[in-house]
Order: structure tokens, then sequence, then C-alpha cells
């Protein structure tokens, strides 16, 4: 799996210094307009992009049908790219932090409170579009896998609100939103987990030519 | 004899096509050419010999050991039409990912083979010629000490330069007694230069596996009109076909038939004749 996932590295490379440069600047950027925090919102959803692009990759040079004749499995296949897409997540989210930490260690108004709910709300919305969009990947063709990627944002907002909503059933949500949050969160993580093993048992079955 | 690729009554259907039964084998130590028209089942073959498509019925064995585990794709190199790898890599980059793949990942063989074949290892597969691409994977396939080399169409739409520079490479790869090669292709003249057993695929089924020599010193065409057509004895005959002003008649033994026939022309038959004469023929 290694070197598969070295692959896609050195193929989003470019994407992903882009995007980390851009997350940073970013940072500072909102610093002047609103909670720098917020960015944790958007900078896990943001750094997953390049998976799409290594997927694309994939497709064009029929990567895929060459390392199936390589010592590695159709599990390890689809594995790597989703951790290859925590990975980007987490990477997000880190480079997100960065600002958070600088400005708050001048005196910025930034609590572990902001950090955690912004975190938990970006996280979710990645792993609940991830867990759309990834097995698709492998369901349809580049062009309609783009489609199902950009709606997979959507729907993951969506899904979050949705959620929350039936959190607010049991437990009220304005009291309690860092717990809701984190229910949220653990739903996501369970989704991403149980979309891994269907796109597994999916590609597993798949003719590849 | 061990067979390096032992396969046995491969199926797959698909809507408009069926691959049929399916079995032939790829004795240790032989190249082996798998020819047949576009569309007759090569490469349905191949990927089902890979494990690329789920096949309805059939068995493969490759090395000795039935079906494709890790250890097994260790030891074969595959090789497709195009390079199959991603275009923003280089050589040099792509060795970083196939020493991560390949075990038994041979970094020192894989630069040889790079110079040897005069690949830039620092600039992108994207930029590099059809050739430089198939002289890529085939060094990439070379380069985990394989011992099963298959390669589908690799040699179609090369220059006869490049073509022959990859015969030689695989001829060079067979002399080690464990090496084997299944090599698909319609360039039928480049399987007559490095064969050792041709297998035959049309419609979907396997018409013949034969030793080359022996279709290319034995088979012939008996070349002859209507009323010495008439008069062959129709056992003697495998298929012929109607020409405009000849018939073209496919015998399995021509010296045999140039006795038991002396006043008919029976010419040596080459593996393209004898192909086209099973997908035009009649029998």
């Amino acid at each position: 799996m290694k070197g598969v996932l070295l692959k896609d590295l050195y193929i989003a490379r470019s994407n992903i210094l882009v995007t980390v440069v851009s997350l940073v600047v970013l940072g500072f950027g909102l610093s002047f307009l609103l909670e720098t925090s917020a960015l944790l919102v958007l900078a896990p959803v943001a750094s997953t992009t390049a998976v799409f692009i290594s997927i694309t990759s994939d497709a064009a040079s029929k990567w895929n049908k060459n390392v199936i004749t390589m010592p590695v499995s159709r599990r390890q296949i689809i594995g790597e790219k989703f951790v290859f897409y925590i990975l980007l997540a987490v990477l997000g989210l880190i480079t997100a932090l960065l600002p958070c930490l600088a400005l708050g260690f001048f005196g910025a108004d930034i609590t572990l409170h902001s950090l955690c709910l912004y975190g938990a709300i970006g996280i979710s919305a990645t792993l609940l579009a991830g867990g759309i969009s990834l097995p698709c990947a492998y369901l349809f063709d580049p062009e309609k896998s783009q489609i199902v990627f950009m709606m997979s944002f959507m729907a993951s907002t969506g899904i979050i609100v949705g959620i929350v909503l039936l959190t607010n059933l049991f437990i009220p949500v304005k009291e309690n939103i860092l717990l809701a949050f984190h229910i949220v969160l653990a739903i996501s993580a369970v989704w991403f987990f149980v979309s891994y093993r269907v796109a597994v048992k999916v590609y597993q079955k798949r003719d590849i030519t | 004899m061990t067979n390096a690729l032992t396969v046995s009554g491969l199926t797959k259907t698909y809507q408009d096509f069926v691959l049929d039964q399916v079995s032939f084998s790829v004795p240790s130590g032989s190249i082996v050419g798998l020819i047949g028209e576009n569309g007759a089942g090569k490469s349905t073959t191949i990927n089902a010999a890979l494990g690329l498509i789920q096949k309805e019925a059939g068995q493969v064995s490759v090395l000795g050991r039935d079906g494709l585990d890790g250890d097994t794709k260790e030891e074969i190199g595959v090789v497709f039409d195009g390079s199959n790898y991603p275009e923003i890599l280089s050589p040099k980059k792509l060795n970083g990912v196939m020493k991560n793949i390949y075990r038994s990942w041979d970094e020192t063989a894989y630069f040889r083979l790079l110079k040897q074949f005069s690949l830039p290892p620092e600039k992108r597969i994207k930029q590099f010629s059809k050739g430089m691409k198939m002289k890529l994977a085939i060094s990439v396939a070379l380069s985990h000490h394989s011992k099963l080399l298959i390669l589908d169409e690799a040699t179609s739409g090369l220059d006869p330069v490049i073509r022959d520079d990859i015969l030689d490479m695989l001829l060079d790869f067979v002399q080690e007694e464990d090496h084997s090669i299944l090599v698909s292709s319609h360039i039928t003249s480049d399987l007559e230069k490095i064969a050792d057993y041709i297998v035959f695929i049309h419609e979907g089924k396997v018409v013949f596996s034969k030793p080359k020599d022996e279709l290319v010193e034995q088979y012939g065409i008996i070349k002859c009109g209507a009323a010495q057509f008439d008069v062959l004895d129709k056992t003697d005959i495998i298929v012929y076909r109607k020409m405009d002003y000849e018939w073209q008649v496919l015998v399995s033994d021509r010296e045999k038939m140039q006795k038991k026939y002396p006043k008919a022309m029976v010419v040596p038959a080459t593996i393209d004749e004898i192909m086209l004469l099973y997908v035009k023929g009649e029998k």
C-alpha cells in the first residue's frame, strides 16, 4: 500500500502545496473579518480534492488495470484511497490550526471550544462527503464521479443538519452544541468506515478493463 | 516439462461475446504467441487469467500455484498496450513507487534497463513517445525478477525498429530456463520470429495450440483451380477459401500433400495466411 500511497502523493503534490499555502494565507486573512477557527470547517474538505485528482489520473492512465497485476490486493487499492483521503483531511486540519495557534499566541480570541466545534464540523462534513463520493469513484466513470464528488459536499451539509435536528429531539442542541457535533462526528466516522467496506465489496467483483 | 501458465476451460460471457472454454498452457522456458483478429478474445483471455475480470468457469494456474496471490504476482511482469503509469511521474519517481510495491524490486536492474533503452530518468512519462513508454513498461516488468512475462498487444502501434528491439529483449529474457512469456499480438510476423508455440483464438474459442515450427514447416496451402479442388480428398482439407481465380486449401502436411497430389501447387503457409484462412475460409 505504501507504494500506491507514494504514487498518489506524487500526483497530488502540487495540488496539496497550493491548498496548504491557500489555507495559511486565508487563515491570516480571515482573522480581520471573522473568527479564524471557522477555517477548520473548510480546511479538511478543501484538502481532500487532491484524492479526486489522483482518481482522475488513475482513470486516464488505466493505472487500476496495471496495479491489479502487481502484488497489491483490491482491498489495499481501495483502502489506500480512503487512507489518503483521511491523511489529506488531517493535513488540512493541521494547516488550518497553524494560523489559529499563531493568532491565539498573539492574543486573538480563539478558544478550545471553538476549535473543537469547527474541527468536528469540518471533519464530519469531510467524512460524510468521502463516504458518498469515494465508492462512487469506483462505480461510475470519471465524469459522473466528479459530479458526485461536488454533490457529496452539499449532501454532507444536508446530512449534518438532519442529524443535528434529530439529536435536538433528544438533547437540546443549543445548550450542548459540542456534544451534538461530536455525535455527528461519531456517526460520520461510522458512515465512512461502512462506506469503505461497501467499496471493497463492490470492487472485489468489478471487472477492470 | 512444467508449465509456467495453465489455463483450462476459461469461460466468460458478455452481451455480444463469449469466451468459450479456452484452454492452453505456456511451458516453462518458452514463448507462446496468442494470435487472433481484433475482438477474438485475446485480451479477455489475458484479463481473465490475470484476475482483472471475473471468470464464470475455468482454472488458471500460474507458476505451479492455483490463483494469483501476492507472492505469485511478485514473479509476473505484465505489459499492456500503453504504459499504464501516471504520466505525471518520471521513471525515477516510478522507481520509488515500485520499490514500495515489489519486495523483489531490483533498483540497479531498473536503472540499467533505463540506460540500455536511453530513457531519461528525470523526464516525465507524458513527454515520452509511445515506443519509449513501452520500453519503460518492459523495464518495470523486468526489474522485479519476473519468471513469467505477459504482454498484451505490447508491440502494436510501434515502428519496426522499436518492435525489433523489444523482440530481442524478449528473446534475451527467455534464455533463462525458468523464464517464460505469453505474448498476444495480431502482428503475426513478430510472433513468427520469436514464438515457440502459437495459440490461435477465433470468436472466443481456441482453434489450435501448436508448436510454431509445426505450423511453419509442415502446414501448407494448396493453390488450385475448381477442377482440382473437386478431386481433393475432403479429409485432407482443414479449411479452404475461394478466391477470384483460385482455391486456397490449408493442409497440415504439405510434403505428404505434394506427393498425394503431384500436379497441385503446394506452398508453405505463413502464420498470417493460416490465420486468414481459418477466419475467412470454410470447412
